[in-house]
């Protein structure tokens, strides 16, 4: 039994050769069924716009991890595309890479939390394709506890990553509650609209936006139930505001020394955060030289994002030990599943059980009867136990790697719980 | 019962050792196994603390505060039950360290120095031990407010100058709560102190030997310390002083307290100090 899989990920392959091969979900549907029907007994692909991979069972034992390369190829043709753009994985290193992907380890931003239901939504896709089996829901089972483990056992999710969430943290260690402060959000480009997005995850009790595109505004203003205010004079409500970040392209400076004096004067000594995370810089960095104003630019935000980052990296010894103990797990399952070892399992299960039995009644018969009672139960055992062998013998002549196979060797081992029997060995 | 006395004598500083260096350890490495711990470390060594009060009393018939050492450890006490119930109240468990050493340094020197002495029948009045024990909660207090205006302000400059990596920025509340955590403790303070001076009054005409006087320095500093508390209070409250300068109030405050206690206690005579002769 073997899980093969290939990669195209962002430590293999360029930005635009990856954009170029990121599959939709209509062509990873297609692309399942005809693997299934082809290559794969059981198959998922996940596609990001940081990777695109696939890993399955194949059909037959000589499949490599190349002809699922060609197989990709041809179907989703990418020009500049070689061979060296693809990492390759074979049993144990599919499973391992398949955690690794799970805990966030592999990502461009190590413990990106998004991966992890990228990863659910791929094996859903391949559920209603009818792609999965066992083996593949087993495996997946095994990534979400992976996923489960290193969020809550580590902290490798934990920080902010990017200069916006940065900011909002940061406003979060000077006030204590957000729900009753008001926001401005200047500037409506990526960072701008990340950031805005960010406060109202945290609930801010009034969110305001600026932006040269009315547009613009009107339609995130809309989405996150904000207040707009013209580009032309929101500068006249500065003070009405705890919390202003700027993101415009301006190259200029959108809020100068002379607004900053006239809305600390309005404010008195209220507390406002100001975070410029613009380049050029949008806020004049007079504003340092104000007790009651807290002024963050984007090379103080920086810092936070480059400390988290280190810290996340800190923790990836604690997920590799996770993961290691998880393919442990993952692979004392499979390897139950050989015919051989089940067939034993269950014999010594049966026979454990008549023979403490027995023992516990043996008193109750004489001396010329006891070994009567022993030949008489044994043989009931064996007679019990000679149909469920000779069709899990007929099974073996499958091929151990049919889907058949599997699932019968699973459902007899579930059954009579032989999986918690070779567990407790292991223990 | 002196012999317990004695053994909790010797044991209060090592619990109130322990208790800080539980703090102190969840501080450093921020362990989650420790969060509910030092809180019982704490709830226990005050639980220990009020019944040696409790015995204290018992076996000496008056209330302790009959002398600096035996005040020193009801201030002990005072400081970390007004944190406790305020951890209790507000679940701000990383501060702890920074009040608790607080009880750790008077409890040690109480500990060291305290003794057996004669009494002089005026302290051994109930009225006059609910003024002191008022005092010393009002005291307990602002001296808690003042603790959590440094780290105010130690704060404030971790954020202003960007030190996102110190311990101060990673294990502190924010600014917010801390603002708030100084402002209830100087209400608290303050109250105290006012029902202190209250009791004082009623109690005062009970006493015809006393040479009572309005230019009594620890009248006078006491009364700029509550004049100066009930000020910044009801600032704080009409919106008048908010962040930073709130928690400088509150310092300013404390210092005064601590220099006319000095200055009282010290340096000039006050009807306030009771000894035989």
């Amino acid at each position: 039994m073997n899980i093969i899989g290939i990669s195209v990920n962002h430590n293999t392959a360029p930005v635009d050769l990856r954009e170029a091969l990121h599959l939709q979900q209509e062509e990873i549907s297609d692309l399942l069924k005809k693997l299934h029907q082809e290559l794969l007994n059981e198959a998922f692909i996940i596609s990001t716009c940081n990777r695109t991979e696939i890993f399955g069972i194949p059909k037959d034992q000589n499949l490599t991890p190349v002809d699922m390369q060609n197989f990709l190829t041809k179907a989703k043709p990418v020009p500049g595309i070689a061979d060296e753009h693809f990492s390759k994985y074979f049993s144990c290193s599919a499973v391992n890479h398949i955690f690794r992907v799970a805990a966030g380890i592999d990502s461009l931003f190590v413990g990106d939390n998004q991966i992890f239901g990228q990863l659910k939504e791929s094996f859903q896709l391949a559920e209603n394709a009818g792609s999965t089996g066992l083996l593949m829901k087993r495996l997946f089972d095994a990534a979400t506890v992976v996923g489960k483990r290193s969020k809550t056992e580590t902290t490798i999710s934990d920080g902010a990553i990017t200069v916006s969430y940065a900011a909002v943290q940061l406003i979060e260690k000077i006030f204590s509650s957000l729900n009753n402060k008001s926001a401005l959000v200047i500037g409506l480009g990526e960072t701008g609209e990340i950031a805005a997005k960010h406060l109202k995850d945290k609930n801010i009790g009034k969110l305001t936006l600026t932006n040269r595109t009315y547009e613009k505004s009107e339609k995130l203003a809309e989405l996150l139930h904000a207040s707009i205010l013209p580009f032309s004079g929101f500068k006249d409500c500065l003070s009405e505001f705890d919390i202003i970040i700027s993101a415009t392209s301006s190259p200029e400076l959108i809020i100068t020394a002379d607004d900053l004096k006239l809305m600390t004067k309005k404010r008195k000594s209220a507390s406002t955060i100001l975070m410029d995370i613009a380049i050029p810089r949008d806020i004049s960095a007079e504003a340092k030289k104000y007790d009651s104003i807290f002024y963050h630019d984007i090379d103080s935000l920086n810092i936070i994002v480059e400390q988290n980052l280190k810290k996340r990296k800190d923790e990836i010894p604690k997920v590799h030990k996770i993961i290691k103990e998880e393919l442990v797990n993952f692979f004392s399952w499979l390897n139950s599943l050989d015919i051989a070892p089940t067939i034993k399992t269950l014999r010594e299960t049966f026979e454990n059980i008549r023979s403490e039995e027995v023992k516990s009644q043996i008193n109750r018969f004489n001396e010329a009867d006891r070994e009567k009672v022993e030949i008489l139960t044994k043989r009931i055992i064996n007679k019990i136990l000679h149909h469920p062998t000779s069709e899990l013998r007929k099974v073996a002549n499958l091929g151990i790697d049919s889907p058949e196979a599997v699932s019968k060797i699973a459902i007899v081992r579930e059954l009579f719980g032989l999986m918690n029997n070779n567990t407790n060995k292991e223990n | 019962m002196k012999e317990t006395i004695s053994v909790l004598n010797i044991l209060l500083p090592l619990l109130y050792f322990v208790s800080f260096g539980v703090y102190l350890l969840d501080f450093i490495k921020d362990l989650k196994k420790l969060i509910n711990i030092k809180r019982v470390f704490l709830f226990l060594t005050l639980f220990i603390h009020i019944i040696y009060l409790l015995m204290r009393g018992l076996e000496s018939s008056h209330p302790p505060i009959t002398n600096v050492f035996e005040i020193f450890t009801v201030i002990a006490f005072s400081i970390s039950f007004s944190y406790f119930i305020l951890e209790l109240l507000t679940d701000v468990r990383g501060t702890g360290l920074f009040i608790i050493i607080l009880s750790l340094l008077f409890q040690l020197i109480s500990s060291l120095f305290i003794h057996e002495q004669l009494v002089p029948e005026i302290l051994k009045s109930k009225l006059l031990g609910s003024h002191v024990l008022s005092a010393l909660l009002g005291y307990s207090g602002i001296t808690i407010s003042a603790v959590y205006g440094f780290l105010y302000l130690r704060m404030y400059l971790e954020l202003k100058e960007n030190k996102f990596n110190s311990l101060i920025y990673q294990r502190l509340p924010n600014l917010e709560i801390l603002e708030k955590l100084s402002y209830y403790s100087a209400i608290i303070g303050f109250v105290m102190l006012t029902v202190a001076v209250i009791v004082g009054i009623i109690w005062l005409p009970q006493v015809p030997e006393l040479k009572f006087s309005y230019s009594d320095p620890k009248l006078i500093g006491t009364g700029l310390v509550w004049a100066i508390y009930g000020v910044g209070i009801f600032s704080k409250f009409t919106g008048r002083l908010q962040g930073k300068k709130v928690v400088i109030f509150s310092i300013i405050g404390f210092l005064i307290a601590i220099l006319s206690t000095i200055i009282s206690n010290f340096v000039s005579k006050s009807f306030h100090s009771f000894t035989i002769k």
